[in-house]
């Protein structure tokens, strides 16, 4: 799963407020390379750039999660293949 | 972006590096009015009632922008139109099988059905499925007398709502890989095991049905309407 993919992506686990499930949290086995907010001056700031171009255009995500951040909800991945099936129960 | 109800389907995806995910036609993890453009390619035919299928447009009118078009691709009850026969009709008895494990879920016709079938596992009726049914209706309507015909593959269907056999064909992967296939006498207990017969629920559409169920929707609009190869087809506006 490519980061321009999940960023389609929300969680629809009925009865959320609306306009939630977006966006999914993704879980990684190993922490980000990112910092958690664009530095300001991002723009000349080549190490950030570096990085940002690495996540968004060279990084899949083969195994791991997606979390909805609203009902906790955990969607998982593997193989790169996002599983976003609700249970008969929950749809 | 891709997604199919099969997770085995959508893993071949994931495995051609194409992105696609898991996902119900009925409930697609996307948010409203977020794509241009959407494609359902023989996909709804496989709804069992009128209002699943009307709810499946519903959802992928509920994806696009407004403005955003969508192209729907369902089986036609008619395949043979305007004097000229579908590929589908055409191809009985023809070319080889190049893929025996392709679904037969495509807008072209399926080419992983030539042989007629005539084992007894496609007996008129299909009683496992009556009796699913029967499991199935505690607290809904009796389904008592409800029954499926089995499609004969490439031949005209004579009932819109029905079973179509998929053969499961054991050992036969890319031409070009050596197989070791195990030569058992067809028909044999070993063969039915090897090669299972699926049987996939349609319901084909009569002509101006699909149009029919777009045009009850009011958040879009029909741009296109008409007939390709075996199928009904429209092309969809959100507005």
């Amino acid at each position: 799963m490519k980061l321009l993919t999940h960023n389609l992506l929300s969680s629809h686990v009925p009865g959320l407020r609306p306009g939630g499930g977006f966006p999914l949290k993704i879980e990684l086995g190993h922490p980000s390379e990112l910092p958690p907010e664009p530095l300001p001056d991002y723009e000349a700031n080549e190490e950030f750039l570096r990085r940002l171009h690495h996540v968004l255009l060279e990084v899949e995500v083969l195994e791991g999660s997606l979390q909805c951040p609203d009902s906790g909800r955990r969607f998982p991945i593997s193989r790169g293949v996002p599983n976003m099936l609700l249970t008969e129960e929950e749809a | 972006v891709g997604c199919d109800r099969s997770k085995n389907l959508v893993d071949i995806c994931g495995e051609k590096h194409f992105q696609a995910f898991v996902c119900d036609a009925l409930s697609v993890p996307i948010r409203s009015g977020s794509c241009d453009a959407c494609i359902s390619i023989a996909v709804i035919h496989h709804f069992s009632t009128a209002e699943r299928r009307l709810a499946t447009i519903r959802e992928l009118a509920r994806l696009l922008r407004p403005g955003g078009t969508a192209l729907i691709y369902v089986w036609a009850m008619e395949q043979e139109y305007k004097n000229q026969k579908s590929k589908y009709l055409r191809e009985k008895n023809g070319s080889k099988n190049k893929d025996k494990e392709m679904n037969t879920g495509t807008a072209q016709r399926p080419f992983s059905d030539q042989e007629p079938d005539n084992s007894n596992q496609d007996s008129a009726w299909s009683d496992q499925l009556l009796k699913d049914l029967k499991d199935e209706s505690c607290g809904a309507k009796p389904v008592a007398d409800f029954r499926l015909p089995v499609h004969t593959n490439r031949t005209s269907f004579h009932s819109q709502d029905l079973l179509v056999p998929w053969h499961l064909k054991s050992g036969a992967k890319k031409k070009e890989e050596s197989v070791d296939t195990v030569l058992v006498p067809s028909g044999s207990k070993e063969s039915q095991e090897l090669n299972p017969v699926f049987h996939r629920y349609y319901h084909v559409f009569c002509e101006g049905e699909l149009e029919a169920v777009c045009r009850s929707l009011d958040c879009v609009k029909v741009r296109k309407s008409y007939y390709d190869q075996g199928n009904w087809c429209v092309i969809l506006e959100k507005l």
